[in-house]
């Protein structure tokens, strides 16, 4: 990863380790470099995903059904960073629990920022909508792994709807329009430290 | 009449692909009922193949959730698979649960799902096929229950990427060490890629087995059109890579995703031809499931998890304290142990319960393979039972009634047996009587269906300070039973008991035995002088070549260095202080800045005046937006180090503040924001009992019981696993529970908190430790 780079996912792994508020810190800015580089060395992405024109039953509720309202089709995707990095978090939270809690932080966001590459590599413009955001149910997920066959790269749903290994993501982008994410029916928003500003978690991470 | 390892046979192909083309869809295996006919029509159509794979890749208990029993849905695939008229093997996959420690299903769960399986099909099935496994847990959970509850061939596939390895890490060797160790009458590889990507996988399976390997590919790598996955190579690009696998030594061809029946129509040319032979060359190698061990050159085994004279595991493993082995086995792995020994040996200890938990503990963290040391051998079959891989057992001796005991468990299990050159005479006094008794373990071990290469011999070592004359014995024994191709072991230290300057005679005696032959000495790894003596070996004997390795762990060597291999983190040069010390995060200086300021002042005012000050300041700066969490977490766990050298100055009942039993709560596996409210409390003066993650409310219960906390902290992520909080505490009341209740985690707010009759709501770690304080004035 260059530097330019670098820039754009350390904002997302600073706002994971709640700092949004803050200005920057020598000390915290090598030390997620160094879990950064860990984790290019670590990590096993993988994704799985469809286009669909007909979209698919679990979508034609709201929020989704607003989300996609306009599009031409939808993206379904999965990713997942592998297990090696749960593995990997878990033992630094026995050895050193200051770089793991760094190091879980960095994974988070940096599922991320290779989710939103491939994504673009693939052709999908807008922003990603996952089940749990802005009043839906995290119990769709379920209608995603039956469809992607998410097992295929190694992403399991426990029976409270975690996925496994724990650094992935599955969600939904709106293809042929520019799609917007909104707070609204967010599980977080009575307690969220952005919207006490003014501000949205999605609005934080854009480079 | 299948002869694998003689006779090409041909497997079946794709079945999901058949099922689309047919326009069938919902739960694959309930078509077996709602749709037998087509059924049929697709295993007819694969009548050209030497074995019918049943319908049922996802019948278990644990996957299948519909109406009909799995009896019911057996019965009749195996009837609809009957009629292609060929010999049909029962098609078994994972669970689709991900197993521990990442997972929640734990291997035990995961065998009697598999069992239940078992027992619906044993009497209507020719064989099991276990496909498109990826994590080696679960498909030796599903061997163990196909080979205990049936007398059927079992053949076991694991599916593997184009890196080489499986979705869980892992390789090819490994698959075939565990696969063939568990008594898989055929492994191989299913699924994964198309056979020309698969090639080099299925070279390193041979390479790694004696068993005969199936290999059932992909119609090649799929590419998506219009957003579907369509699979293009042709039925002759097939047959050719086949062919090459054939020619390699494959006992066993079929098709997995994309093949249909012209597919397996053009391979079943092969069927019935002899099975070319491959070469296997013999190895004596353990394994955990992302860690592969050949015992060749110089391996080291970290002696520390052996309580034997260490006053503080004795404890640990008297309390089940096992957070401590674990911290025990990465200090070792990290300062350069290949395997470690694993020994919980203590009369007031139920060994047999207690291992199976440390050894699932210890390969949660550590990836290196395990000696099983155990005189008991329930014991030892419990811990092996559980072990992840191949693992070596710690031992049997020259005495029938021993190797009858252990003997039938190393060859269930795959395991490696270390036998002592020693019998009820004892020790022989020369090195022709240890050699005689090494070669009677070996023919010994074979009568069970044991090779040479699962066998390691340990010459034993005496201790030269009372019977100087026998270290040559234990050294000339050593290189005889080497000669004999023999692998062997010594637990070096042993040679200078009572001697002055021990670690002198012990590395001398290291380098001595590793000219003899000696392949796998059990040292301590944190002492530098022992593994520098193996690394210059290696060196020398050009094991290291080019001397990479050495160069790399004492590039920064300085005659005046100390040779300690273990490195501590943060070297506090800039600390003067505890109080700096704390503050700065410097955890490397903690205990050393603990003790001097433990000589100028009592144990309670370093508390006070020191740690809870820095800790204090640092809060503040925390809750101000000054400082980052790793910053904060780092300076609880400096003050953590602190408190471990001032509890052990002050009597026993002050030391701490009280217990607070923690969980992240059931059907909840993300633990981290529990783990660190861990470190902080703790750093607080507070005593964890950590149960962990996705822990049930019957364990909450039991443990608030047993530890009499004065406050139980619950842990939840999702809006999904609140229910479990809530159960928990219902569950917390009703048993009586005085502790006070506080939850916290992402989803939770004071409102939820109150709703779920929570006592405190805390919203991060470090306002539950002030909390804490504030609430039982502490």
């Amino acid at each position: 990863m260059n530097s330019s780079e670098f820039e754009t996912l350390r904002p997302r792994i600073y706002n994971y380790l709640g700092f949004h508020k803050m200005g920057r810190s020598p000390e915290t800015d090598a030390l997620v470099a160094d879990c950064v580089a860990e984790l290019e060395k670590t990590a096993r992405f993988r994704y799985i995903y469809t286009v669909e024109e007909t979209v698919p039953g679990f979508l034609k509720k709201p929020p989704y059904s607003e989300f996609l309202e306009g599009a031409s089709g939808v993206m379904i995707s999965a990713m997942t960073l592998g297990i090696e990095v749960d593995k990997k978090i878990n033992r630094l939270f026995h050895t050193d629990v200051s770089r793991g809690a760094a190091m879980d932080a960095s994974a988070s966001a940096y599922l991320e920022y290779l989710s939103d590459k491939k994504e673009r590599e693939l052709g999908a413009k807008g922003p990603r909508f996952c089940p749990g955001y802005g009043g839906s149910s995290v119990g769709d997920l379920k209608f995603i792994f039956e469809i992607l066959h998410t097992e295929k790269i190694g992403i399991t749903l426990n029976e409270s709807d975690f996925m496994l290994p724990s650094k992935s993501m599955a969600g939904i982008i709106a293809l042929g329009k520019e799609g917007r994410l909104s707070c609204r029916g967010c599980f977080m928003a009575g307690s969220c430290e952005f919207l006490k500003e003014g501000k949205t978690c999605f609005d934080q991470v854009k480079k | 009449m299948l002869r694998p390892g003689e006779k090409i046979a041909v497997f079946d192909g794709g079945f999901g692909s058949e099922l689309e083309r047919l326009g069938l869809g919902g739960i694959p295996e309930e078509l077996n009922i709602t749709a037998p006919e087509a059924i049929k029509s697709i295993h007819r159509s694969y009548s050209c193949a030497d074995v019918i794979t049943a319908n049922t890749f996802g019948l278990n208990p644990i996957k299948y959730k519909g109406k009909y029993s799995l009896r019911e849905l057996a019965l009749a695939a195996v009837e609809n698979a009957r009629a292609a008229e060929k010999p049909v093997f029962f098609d078994v996959g994972p669970t689709g649960a991900m197993m521990e420690p990442i997972g929640s299903l734990s291997f035990e769960d995961a065998y009697e799902a598999y069992k239940q399986v078992a027992l619906s099909s044993k009497d209507i099935a020719d064989g099991y096929i276990l496909e498109t496994f990826s994590d080696l847990y679960e498909i030796k959970a599903a061997i163990l229950a196909f080979k205990e509850n049936t007398d059927l061939p079992v053949f076991a596939t694991m599916t593997f990427d184009a890196s080489g390895r499986t979705l869980t890490g892992t390789s090819p060797e490994i698959a075939a060490l565990t696969l063939s160790g568990l008594g898989a009458d055929v492994l191989g590889v299913n699924c994964s890629l198309g056979p020309r990507e698969l090639i080099p996988t299925v070279k390193r399976l041979l390479d790694s087995t004696d068993r005969p390997v199936i290999v059932q590919p992909n119609r090649g790598i799929p590419v998506l059109e219009n957003g579907r996955t369509v699979y293009k190579l042709s039925t002759e690009e097939f047959d050719e890579s086949v062919g090459q696998m054939v020619e390699m030594g494959v006992s066993i061809i079929g098709g997995c995703c994309g093949t249909t029946p012209e597919f397996i129509k053009k391979i079943s040319r092969f069927s019935g031809q002899p099975v070319r032979p491959h070469e296997y060359i013999p190895h004596t190698a353990v394994c955990s499931s992302d860690a592969y061990l050949c015992i060749d050159g110089v391996k080291i085994c970290g002696e520390r998890l052996n309580p034997t004279g260490k006053k503080a595991l004795k404890e640990a493993l008297v309390a089940e304290n096992l957070d401590y082995l674990v911290d025990e086995a990465i200090k070792q792995q990290d300062a350069g142990a290949d395997l470690l020994d694993v020994n919980a040996g203590l009369p007031q200890i139920d060994e047999k319960a207690l291992m199976p938990k440390i050894v699932k503990k210890i390969q949660e963290y550590c990836d290196l393979p395990l000696q099983i040391d155990s005189s008991d051998s329930a014991a030892v079959e419990a811990a092996v039972r559980v072990y992840n891989g191949i693992p070596l057992i710690n031992s049997v001796n020259g005495e029938p009634e021993v190797m009858e005991k252990i003997f039938p468990i190393a060859k269930k299990y795959g395991a490696v047996v270390l036998g002592l050159a020693m019998d009820r005479s004892g020790v022989p006094r020369t090195p022709a009587g240890r050699v005689k008794i090494a070669k009677r373990i070996i023919s010994e071990a074979e009568k069970y269906g044991i090779p040479k290469e699962k066998i390691m011999i340990d010459t034993l070592v005496v201790t030269a300070s009372a019977e100087q004359e026998l270290v040559g014995v234990t050294l000339e024994a050593l290189a005889e039973v080497s000669k004999m191709g023999i692998k062997t072991a010594l637990g070096v230290s042993n040679v200078s008991f009572g001697l002055p300057n021990r670690p002198l005679i012990n590395r001398t005696f290291l380098s001595m035995a590793m000219e003899r032959g000696l392949n796998m000495p059990i040292l301590n790894p944190l002492d530098g002088e022992m593994t520098g003596a193996v690394r210059a070996y290696e060196l020398l004997r050009g094991i290291d070549e080019g001397a990479g390795r050495f160069i790399e762990i004492y590039k920064d060597f300085t005659p005046s260095a100390t040779a300690a291999s273990v490195k501590t983190k943060g070297d506090g040069a800039q600390a003067k202080n505890l109080y700096e010390c704390v503050k700065s995060g410097l955890k490397g200086r903690a205990k050393d800045l603990t003790e001097e300021e433990l000589k100028t002042r009592p144990p309670l005012e370093v508390v006070n005046e020191v740690l809870i000050k820095a800790l204090d300041e640092v809060g503040a700066l925390y809750e101000q937006g000054k400082l980052f969490l790793p910053q904060l977490i780092s300076s609880a766990e400096a003050a953590k180090e602190a408190f471990s050298v001032i509890t052990a100055h002050m009597p026993k009942d002050s030391a701490s503040k009280g217990r607070v039993v923690l969980a992240t709560v059931t059907g909840d596996v993300h633990d981290i924001g529990k783990n660190i409210v861990k470190v902080v409390i703790g750093s607080y003066g507070w005593e964890v009992i950590d149960l962990g993650k996705d822990v049930p409310p019957e364990r909450v219960v039991e443990a608030v019981k047993k530890y009499s906390p004065l406050a139980v902290g619950l842990s939840a992520l999702m809006t999904t696993t609140v229910a479990g909080m809530e159960k928990t505490i219902s569950a917390l009341r009703e048993a009586g529970c005085e502790a006070k209740i506080f939850v916290g985690g992402a989803v939770l707010n004071q409102e939820t908190a109150d709703r779920i009759g929570a006592d405190y709501y805390t919203k991060d770690a470090l306002s539950m430790a002030k909390k804490l304080d504030e609430v039982f004035n502490k």
